[in-house]
């Protein structure tokens, strides 16, 4: 802001300064002047809309007469103020006369059409329709003809039902899907009174954002399918929350009625999810009111499972606990908050005495800080979200990014279509997608869809392109030491060449080169780099781009898991303790875990959170495992197909029916709050480790997730901002203390993909 | 209006979302070349919808089935939905298919009042059906129209690429009989005249 110049304007005789540029309803309503409005909307473009007319006002400019003097001159039509920008010396009014009579005239002709059935209209009681039509309206109506009318509730996409009789044609909808989404699957069909919002051929909105669109629409026109019917908007009550369907933790609000979830909304939170959320969020959160929740201990006595007491069941688990010894094993926990985490670290190594904690699912159990932390000194995801904004070009490597990291997605969309950034997207060939809406391809300014496996030779071939048309700025591979290794790896990969074994085009490598070649470049590594069995040449080869390119702080391998970093940084891992310290003695990890369940050294499995049977990816050591352990406890929501397997079945809370933190994919700690409780017999699972420390150990109890997130702050060194009062309600990042940036170059040689699959 | 808003099945009674019709191009390499010309005229592919859409009239026999809408969209990389609203919007692209012939009687003022409705009602009996309707045969259709800019020969009726002046309902059946042995004025010939419009040079095609 600082740079704009700002004008002077008044508004109904009030003076103020505004940044040119800025539309004349944002500078009132900082100046708390409303202006009633329907198509307004600050993150979606103008051009297509400024078309409900509902923000008019009148408007004088300042005009130079010959004689050298100025006069006021007003415009002689009413303005649309969403799509005046201000300039100086302008005069606005918004109550005048005329303005009164033109609001209500636009009302009027906004409800020609309007089946004004508010009464069993979702919309009801917080729809702006309604809101401007009673304060801004008028009374009655002329129009005695027919109204045109249309099936109700015509089932769009497979969350959003349509109403085309309540549509006013604003088109935030369309915008949405053009500006933001990116789908462009909604659009204006026919004219005039024919006019209606519709997709291509009556073909299903299939937008994986495509829930937004019903916050967006400012009728009722717009409906969710799940919430549809089920509440009025006054007899909800609203509770800040978190989604906890991926990583990126998507600030929401859970809307409940009768302790039940009726409705996700998005929350705003600039540096996350802006105010967005994706399908997945937004209608898979109803799990948390599942008929099918647990609510009390069950213990499995002869292949049947029984309702028991805490008290009984803690009795239970001591003494089982205590039999195994050293022998006992904890996975999962990336669904649990960080404080539940730490609690459960707590218990296991100083109460159990045993480091036998992994949340990964492999195939992969590197120790956890060697790879990019030993190179350059961070895990995962080192750029914040918001950052992605600032790059010029970002490369999106191996990852399904819309599937995988869908708010991530919508903000390299944004950097491409709102920041100009170029996007390379290089993925293997069968990530290549075709009609489906939402994919980086769409917009990407090269797509490079490689042979499976021919990772490196691909990495290889750009950097080969940067070296020798020298795209790289001397003076930094001057400071680079070992510049030979790369060079000597490289030197091979002509592009042609590089091209032929990855099955791309020649020419894509030289422009994908090209656009990479900048200091603010960030690569965006997905799962198939992760799962990958070389997986370490090519975060390897990929850290080489980096350093080359001057970006060692802008390598992302994003997280996928809801609170996946959580579980990293509290120390869900056998070699590192909260806050990645190093253990000399590391425990077992999941895979040995069940390798020793199996063979006998594990007697004892603690499972929190995760279906392991379908999440662990050998399905067939997990169900052995589970099978020959011979005391396996699961903390769960409901009875999935791992929790059958085991001998214990403990509630937990869902993220609604309590307070605490999550750590999103940017290293965001973020607060939840209990919204409402199903049942006093579901704990927390904090309390449950809690009682069985004090039970065990005689530790002190928590009494609260607060009281152990002030024990996080104070104990681990990373989340030192940390503190209940510090987070708020939009989160705090945390940083690593000393981010190596000055890494070395290392060699990495290809591998040519062992079986090949063309 | 009621021409545009019965396209594809009567839009209040669909009740499901439809599967995507399958893609089939069809445009000839004429047509590609035309269409590449034509984006030569224009600073981005967006601008050039309209012309796509008449060259898209002719290849498609006359009228814009989804396929046709689908194969402009790609032609000029806009969503579907996109070209199908500019498609909706104008009421002379076709979206449904017209007789061999279609009739488009001016039931404007002067054609009007020099006999108009009589030319449409002798139609509509002769070739028994309504306005907006195709005969069974599916030799024409019948349609009104506004003024079509030549009121000095009222009344006028539009076939195709063709204008027939001072038609009354004495002389129509005679037009009738002379399209009926005729393969010129179809709605293809009139969307190529368009497309001939924007590409003044070449000569028209047949
Ligand atoms: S459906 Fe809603 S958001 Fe879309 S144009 Fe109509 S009123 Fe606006
Ligand atoms: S992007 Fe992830 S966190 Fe955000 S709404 Fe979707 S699933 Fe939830
Ligand atoms: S809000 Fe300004 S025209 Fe709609
Ligand atoms: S009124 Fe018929 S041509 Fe003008």
């Amino acid at each position: 802001m600082a740079d704009v110049p700002m004008v002077n304007i008044k508004i109904n005789g009030i003076a103020l300064q505004a940044p040119q540029g800025e539309k004349v309803i944002e500078a009132a309503r900082r100046i708390n002047v409303d202006i009633p409005f329907f198509c307004y909307h600050p993150r979606l473009t103008m051009e297509n809309g400024a078309n409900c007319r509902m923000c008019l006002v009148e408007v004088a400019t300042p005009r130079k007469n010959p004689d050298g003097s100025v006069v006021m001159a007003k415009m002689p039509k009413p303005q649309t103020a969403c799509s005046l920008p201000v300039s100086e010396g302008m005069e606005v009014w918004t109550e005048t006369e005329q303005v009164i009579a033109d609001r209500r005239g636009v009302l009027e002709f906004l409800l020609i059409n309007h089946p004004l059935d508010c009464p069993i209209c979702d919309r009801g009681g917080e729809c702006p329709l309604q809101n401007n039509t009673i304060h801004y309206g008028p009374p009655t109506s002329r129009f005695i003809e027919e109204k045109r009318h249309f099936p109700k509730a015509y089932p769009l996409s497979e969350y959003v039902v349509f109403d085309r009789e309540r549509c006013i044609h604003c088109a935030r909808c369309t915008r949405f899907t053009q500006d933001i989404s990116g789908d462009a699957q909604l659009d204006f069909l026919f004219r005039g009174a024919d006019m209606e919002v519709g997709t291509f051929a009556h073909t299903r909105f299939s937008s994986r954002f495509s829930g937004n669109v019903i916050e967006l629409c400012p009728v009722g026109a717009l409906l969710s399918r799940t919430y549809r019917f089920k509440a009025r908007p006054w007899d909800l009550m609203t509770q800040k929350s978190i989604c906890t369907q991926c990583s990126n933790g998507c600030n929401i609000k859970i809307d409940h009625r009768v302790s039940q979830l009726q409705r996700v909304n998005a929350r705003v939170n600039e540096a996350v999810n802006e105010e967005w959320t994706c399908d997945r969020g937004k209608f898979g959160m109803d799990y948390v009111s599942s008929p099918d929740r647990i609510t009390t201990p069950l213990v499995k006595r002869d292949g049947e499972f029984q309702p028991v007491t805490w008290d009984e069941i803690n009795t239970l688990i001591i003494d089982r606990l205590q039999e195994a010894g050293a022998k006992v094993g904890g996975i999962g926990g990336t669904r649990s908050s960080n404080e539940d985490l730490y609690v459960w670290q707590k218990f296991f190594r100083q109460t159990l005495r045993v480091n036998n904690l992994d949340h990964r699912m492999g195939p992969h159990f590197r120790p956890t800080n060697s790879g990019l932390y030993a190179r350059f000194g961070y895990h995962s995801m080192n750029n914040a979200i918001a950052d992605l904004e600032k790059m010029k070009t970002i490369l999106v490597f191996g990852s399904n990014l819309v599937d995988e990291q869908p708010i991530i997605y919508l903000r390299v969309r944004k950097a491409w279509r709102a920041k100009g950034a170029g996007i390379v997207e290089a993925v293997p060939r069968s990530m290549k997608t075709g009609e489906e809406a939402n994919h980086v391809g769409e917009f990407a300014s090269v797509r490079l869809y490689y042979r499976p496996g021919t990772e490196v030779a691909l990495l290889h071939g750009l950097l080969n392109v940067m070296l020798y048309e020298n795209l790289l700025s001397a003076e930094r591979l001057g400071e680079i030491k070992n510049l030979s290794i790369v060079q000597n790896a490289v030197k091979s990969w002509a592009p042609e060449i590089a091209a032929k074994e990855c099955g791309v085009e020649a020419d894509a490598i030289r422009r994908a080169a090209r656009l990479l070649a900048t200091d603010q470049m960030a690569i965006l590594a997905g799962e198939t780099v992760t799962q990958h069995p070389y997986s370490e040449d090519i975060l390897n080869a990929l850290g080489n781009l980096a350093i080359l390119t001057g970006n060692p702080g802008n390598i992302n391998v994003p997280v996928t898991e809801n609170n996946q970093q959580g579980a990293m940084d509290m120390g869900i891992l056998p070699d590192v303790l909260p806050g990645y310290v190093g253990l000399d003695q590391p425990g077992l990890n999941t895979k040995q875990m069940l390798q020793g369940a199996v063979s006998g050294e594990i007697e004892a499995l603690w499972i929190s959170g995760v279906d392991l049977v379908n999440r662990f990816y050998d399905r067939d050591l997990a169900r052995r495992a589970l099978e020959a352990c011979s005391f396996v406890v699961v903390t769960e929501h409901t009875l999935t197909e791992t929790a059958q397997l085991a001998d214990v079945v403990l509630p937990t809370q869902s993220v609604a029916e309590r307070d605490g933190t999550f750590t999103n994919v940017e290293r965001r700690v973020q607060r939840f709050f209990k919204a409402f409780e199903i049942s006093p017999e579901i704990h927390p699972e904090w309390l449950i480790f809690s009682q069985l420390a004090m039970r065990m150990g005689g530790t002190a109890p928590y009494f609260s997730a607060r009281d152990i997130l002030r024990e996080i702050a104070a104990s681990v060194p990373i989340y030192q901002a940390c503190t209940p009062r510090d987070l708020g309600d939009q989160g705090v990042r945390w940083h690593y203390p000393a981010a190596n940036h000055t890494a070395d170059l290392v060699g990495v040689e290809y591998r040519a993909p062992a079986a090949v699959s063309a | 209006m009621s021409e545009q808003a019965g396209y594809v099945p009567v839009v209040g009674a669909v009740a499901e979302p439809q599967p995507a019709p399958e893609k089939s191009y069809r445009f000839s390499e004429q047509a590609i070349q035309e269409l590449e010309e034509i984006l030569t005229h224009y600073p981005d592919k967006k601008s050039a919808i309209l012309p796509a859409l008449w060259i898209a009239q002719r290849e498609y026999d006359g009228y814009l089935p989804p396929q046709a809408i689908q194969e402009v969209a790609d032609r000029l990389e806009r969503p579907f939905v996109e070209v199908e609203g500019v498609a909706t919007f104008y009421t002379m692209y076709n979206l449904r298919k017209r007789g061999r012939h279609h009739l488009e009687v001016c039931t404007c003022l002067t054609c009007a009042v020099m006999g108009a409705y009589e030319v449409v009602h002798h139609l509509e009996k002769r070739l028994g059906v309504k306005v907006g309707q195709t005969t069974s045969d599916g030799e024409f259709t019948l349609s009104e129209v506004e003024c079509l800019n030549y009121c000095g020969a009222a009344t006028v009726v539009q076939v195709g690429d063709k204008y027939f002046g001072n038609i009354t309902k004495e002389n129509v059946d005679e037009l009738i009989e002379t399209l009926r042995n005729s393969n010129e004025f179809t709605p293809a010939d009139l969307a190529n005249a368009i497309v001939r419009l924007h590409i003044p040079e070449r000569t028209a095609k047949k």
